[in-house]
């Protein structure tokens, strides 16, 4: 009996504990989160001269760019003694995973590297950029190239607005090929959507896997929209999507007959058996080994192919659905902002004018990270090795950047378009799970419901 | 108090006991003060990093909040989409699946292959089948999910086994396939498992007295009725501990699941760990997330407590 009523009372004393326990936590708790509503604002008030005085900035960069903003860096420091750049890295997934605390937190660095911008504009993580474009001159160069940076204050519509990123060059999809390959199917570089179908059928007659795509690595998703542009014959519905603007819909014939044809090709066995679990990493070296036609991916993948094998595999945009209709990509800055909360701005912004304008700077991005510098409209030419992949990519920026061809991703419109509807989405509609009116209206429903409840 | 003490030794026997307990109370009082005091350093980091971020996701579930800027009330809006929503309770119902793959399969080989290797006297083998089993114990579970996504892929082991033995037309992407992607996530949760339960019902067959196995061969009793006998009921503590661990691991389950398919294809293989993550990394959905993980701890609870209360039964 006794040991019992010990056992009952210890148990009354830790139930009391642990309830004052818990009483305490939500106290603490137990006002709403979020910041509070005097949050800095937004337009820089720090001067935009670098001075004369030293100082360290820090930039923070995906683990697979240190090296190139290592030597960008060095390059820097040679021009602006005064000022030390110390480069540090994270794995690509884990810095967007943690960007919107690191911005928050109390040691932020002076530039950081975004996949885009998310709530970081809405949430007044970020400078404004207008008084560095002003005093550096951004605003006499091409402008499409600062569209997708551009958002209002409010967050919720881009490609308008002030100016809160720029980046050493621009991402660009397209379609690399294996030269041999295409020569063995006899066909030239495809010039129409037709064209393109015809050599995935010649190479499937001749058991060569005709396209390397990916859901997990985006690439369904990125081919959908290449579709979409060609059906419609028009970059606009997309691009109006793409930044949000009121109204905006892809529910509309064009996506829902790009759906199709993504999924027909699937039927027709163009695509990898294990397009639904092909990682990116492993899907470029299945293309480097040189056993598939074609590999839809972006100028990120460039350095690496010419590495496997220079002069061996050829890059080209997207056919048109009719000779002389739209050769459309996928293109956006790869993004660096400076964090509202960054202590050395004004240097930040120099040496972020510095890496869009120093020749030397511009080539390796090139060379290192695959990126097609943007930068004035007369910048001296880059120099690419002849038949490269990185020179089918720079020359079909400079096209396609001519014809105002170039898109924002679809998978940037929202923070989670990407992962909640498009990956999945698409991942469904090959797999004969989802039929392509339903991905239409599920992509444009989600899309809706994301805008709403930011 | 101090005047009943004083009074005591001319009480009637009779109430005795009744004044000791009084007389003891004031010493108790301060024992169980004291204990508090003794536990507050451990109450206080329990309290800062279990209580306290437990209450405030069940706060931040009431709300629309991306994790950064101001948030606004939801009331129980983040709740009714956990239940509407096919993309969340079906991460749910994943997780259910996961429980047959993580719990049920190698809790049953666990207990088949320890009442083997009980049998096993050779201490040799038996070590090293122990070794062996328990081995995927000590590796990182991220690397090893990486080793079975290319043993998965349709040129790894998976499908060059199937090839050798002549089943060449049942090859798979096995993970990129929407029917096989579940199962073959499952099956890494079964390799790790398996020896974790193998050991635990080991140390508990060792426990039981073996000249309860020698009376029942006595009696007559045949292997079935020793194992229903003998083994099943001197194992249900160590059954319980193997099935409450691995049916958390089950519905917690995101190692696994992030590295080999992070959800897909589709959403055939998300899991509430998973969609937590995502809802608060990627989509910023941060209310969402909380509302889904309340909803996970009160589903791990409704399965374990009852579990718990099993073991305990005689």
């Amino acid at each position: 009996m006794l040991p019992e009523t010990r056992r009952s009372r210890r148990r009354t004393t830790l139930a009391g504990v642990a309830g004052l326990s818990v009483a305490s936590a939500a106290l603490l708790a137990a006002c709403a989160p979020g910041a509070p509503s005097s949050s800095p604002s937004s337009s820089t008030s720090a001067g935009t001269s670098v001075g004369s005085g030293k100082a360290t900035i820090t930039v923070e960069e995906a683990s697979i760019d240190v090296p190139l903003f290592q030597k960008l860096a060095s390059l820097f420091e040679a021009k602006y003694p005064n000022i030390k750049v110390k480069v540090v890295g994270q794995d690509f997934n884990t810095l967007q995973t943690n960007v919107p605390r690191i911005l928050a937190g109390s040691n932020v660095p002076d530039i950081i590297r975004l996949g885009a911008f998310g709530n970081t504009v809405a949430d007044k993580q970020l400078a404004n950029l207008d008084p560095y474009a002003a005093k550096y001159g951004w605003n006499s160069w091409p402008q499409a190239q600062f569209e997708s940076t551009r958002s209002n204050a409010k967050g919720t519509e881009r490609g308008t607005g002030s100016l809160y990123g720029v980046g050493p060059g621009f991402g660009l999809t397209g379609i690399y090929y294996n030269r041999a390959l295409l020569k063995r199917i006899g066909a030239g570089v495809p010039a129409t959507l037709a064209a393109l179908e015809a050599d995935m059928a010649k190479a499937k007659a001749k058991h060569i896997p005709p396209m390397i795509i990916s859901g997990p690595a985006q690439t369904l998703a990125f081919t959908a929209q290449n579709l979409e542009v060609d059906y419609a014959n028009s970059v606009t519905p997309v691009q109006n999507w793409n930044y949000d603007k009121p109204g905006a819909s892809i529910n509309s014939p064009a996506f829902v007959k790009a759906a199709a044809t993504l999924q027909t090709w699937a039927k027709d066995g163009y695509f990898p058996t294990d397009v639904n679990s092909l990682q990116e990493s492993d899907a470029v070296t299945q293309f480097d080994s040189g056993h598939s036609l074609f590999y839809v991916s972006g100028n990120w993948d460039a350095p690496a192919i010419d590495k496997a094998g220079l002069g061996k595999f050829g890059f080209f945009g997207f056919p048109p659905a009719t000779a002389g209709g739209i050769t459309d990509a996928m293109s956006a800055a790869d993004l660096q902002v400076i964090p509202i909360k960054a202590a050395h701005p004004a240097q930040a912004a120099a040496f972020l004018n510095f890496i869009q304008t120093d020749q030397a700077a511009r080539q390796d991005s090139l060379n290192m990270g695959g990126y097609v510098p943007g930068g004035p409209a007369n910048a001296a030419r880059l120099s690419t090795p002849n038949g490269s992949a990185v020179s089918g990519t720079v020359a079909f920026f400079a096209q396609a950047t001519a014809r105002n061809e170039l898109t924002e991703f679809m998978v940037n419109a929202t923070s989670s378009i990407s992962a909640s509807t498009l990956v999945p989405g698409t991942e469904l509609l090959i797999g004969g799970r989802l039929s392509p009116s339903s991905l239409a209206s599920k992509v444009q429903s989600d899309y809706v419901s994301q805008l709403a409840s930011r | 108090l101090t005047s009943s003490s004083t009074r005591a030794p001319t009480a009637a026997p009779a109430a005795e006991p009744a004044l000791r307990a009084r007389r003891r109370q004031p010493r108790r009082r301060a024992a169980s003060w004291l204990t508090l005091l003794w536990a507050l350093p451990a109450l206080t980091v329990y309290g800062v990093f279990v209580l306290y971020p437990l209450v405030e996701t069940v706060v931040y579930s009431f709300y629309n909040w991306d994790g950064i800027g101001a948030a606004s009330p939801a009331g129980l809006s983040n709740y009714q989409r956990v239940f509407t929503q096919s993309a969340l309770y079906s991460s749910i119902l994943n997780s259910f699946v996961l429980i047959v793959f993580f719990t049920v399969i190698p809790v049953l080989l666990g207990l088949v292959s320890a009442v083997l290797m009980r049998e096993i006297r050779g201490r040799g083998t038996g070590g090293l089948i122990r070794t062996l089993l328990f081995l995927p114990q000590v590796i990182p579970l991220a690397g090893a999910a990486i080793a079975w996504t290319w043993m998965y892929s349709p040129n790894g082991v998976v499908n060059q086994a199937l090839r050798a033995v002549g089943l060449g037309s049942d090859q798979h992407a096995w993970l990129g396939d929407f029917s096989t992607a579940l199962p073959a996530v499952g099956i890494i949760g079964t390799w790790v498992l398996t020896g974790f339960c193998t050991v635990l019902l080991l140390v508990g067959l060792a426990k039981i007295d073996q000249s309860l196995f020698e009376a029942a061969r006595i009696d007559g009793a045949g292997r079935w009725a020793e194992f229903r006998a003998i083994t099943l009921p001197g194992l249900r503590r160590e059954l319980v501990v193997c099935t409450t661990v691995t049916i958390i691991s089950a519905l917690a389950s995101f190692d696994v699941v992030y590295i080999a398919t992070q959800g897909g294809p589709g959403y055939s293989t998300m899991v509430p760990g998973l969609e937590i993550y995502q809802l608060t990394f990627i989509k910023q959905q941060v209310g969402q997330a909380s509302a889904l993980a309340v909803v996970l701890v009160a589903l791990v609870l409704a399965i374990i407590v009852p579990i718990q209360r099993l073991g305990r039964e005689r």
